[in-house]
């Protein structure tokens, strides 16, 4: 009779330490699919840069600027050429001296509405993450950064 | 060939300036792209879209970069990119193209057949699909969906999440070009 009872309490064990393993399991298989993106907000920008340096480096070696940038977090300054909005979703232009090319940043819609008290002309500082360049630079995941607003 | 798509994008908006009315850009162009299965839908936004149209000969040329292509999962993203697409490695993808008939349209709720090749991920691959076509005074806008092959461009899903991907996507674009001005 005890040797019984003992092997139902070594089964119940075995059983409830594979439970814990599975429903442990099942924690980091949800922790990893829902898995945050980065938070712009509150992490550090790796490159602190003007627009036209950011420009000049991309239109010297795409290649090189890529690896440089791409998939970085990266904090611009610069003035603004066009605010738009496409489908609910705002976008900043930020000039180039020279004119020919940009720096286009697609904001979280979080910054929706600041973006657009903006106007042209103003100078802003924006981070975001760069996803590279095609006549423009990209840079998605935007968010404006409030001091220094409107510096020269 | 980089120096060489520099050179021909450069070439193209000098010769903008000169024929400036003839050419139409978007350079925040919307295409989205949309996997349905039993397990899962996944969909994925990119809002900056670059898109030019000759609204002479109805040539359009459309480049995006595949890592704005924003999902509304972290990972699924993550996976995208370095998995699936290999964006580090083929970074845009392109379509090249006619819009057929253009010059005949006219009225401004219209169809048309766009023709031309798509290329993404290292290969190349003829598409064509039927879109809404406006034109109005200062803009011409294209909408419409088309659906694509995962197999056609050579795209590999791993068998664990090869029933949360479709084999056919649907890919939606919307593109609102303005004539080309230099700023």
């Amino acid at each position: 009779m005890n040797n019984i009872e003992a092997l139902k309490t070594k089964y119940f064990k075995i059983l409830l330490a594979g439970l814990t393993l599975i429903i442990i399991g099942l924690f980091f298989v949800i922790n990893l699919y829902n898995k945050p993106f980065k938070d712009v907000k509150n992490s550090k920008a790796e490159f602190v840069i003007s627009a036209q340096e950011l420009i000049n480096d991309f239109q010297v070696d795409e290649n090189l600027a890529n690896k440089k940038y791409v998939d970085k977090l990266i904090q611009v300054k610069g003035e603004i050429v066009d605010i738009s909005i496409t489908k609910g979703n705002s976008s900043i232009t930020l000039k180039d001296i020279n004119g020919f090319s940009s720096i286009i940043c697609h904001m979280l819609p979080e910054d929706n509405l600041n973006s657009l008290k903006l106007k042209k002309g103003d100078f802003v500082h924006v981070k975001g993450m760069c996803t590279g360049y095609l006549l423009d630079i990209i840079m998605v995941r935007c968010i404006l950064i409030n001091d220094n607003l409107n510096e020269k | 060939m980089k120096n060489r798509v520099i050179i021909m994008v450069l070439v193209f908006l000098i010769s903008n300036q000169i024929f400036s009315q003839e050419r139409y850009l978007t350079k925040e162009g919307y295409i989205s792209f949309f996997s349905h299965t039993l397990v899962e839908d996944i969909k994925a936004d990119n809002y900056q879209v670059l898109s030019v149209v000759d609204k002479k000969t109805g040539e359009i040329a459309i480049q995006l970069l595949m890592k704005s292509f924003m999902f509304k999962k972290a990972l699924m993203q993550e996976h995208f990119n370095e998995s699936y697409v290999e964006s580090y490695k083929y970074p845009k993808a392109t379509f090249k193209g006619y819009i057929m008939n253009f010059s005949e349209l006219d009225s401004l709720n219209s169809t048309a057949e766009i023709k031309g090749i798509l290329s993404m991920h290292g290969k190349e691959k003829e598409v064509s699909t039927i879109c809404k076509v406006e034109i109005v005074e200062e803009q011409i806008n294209l909408s419409g969906n088309f659906m694509v092959e995962v197999a056609d461009f050579d795209i590999k899903i791993p068998i664990v999440v090869r029933n949360n991907i479709a084999k056919t996507i649907k890919v939606n674009f919307d593109l609102q070009h303005k004539p080309y001005k230099n700023n």
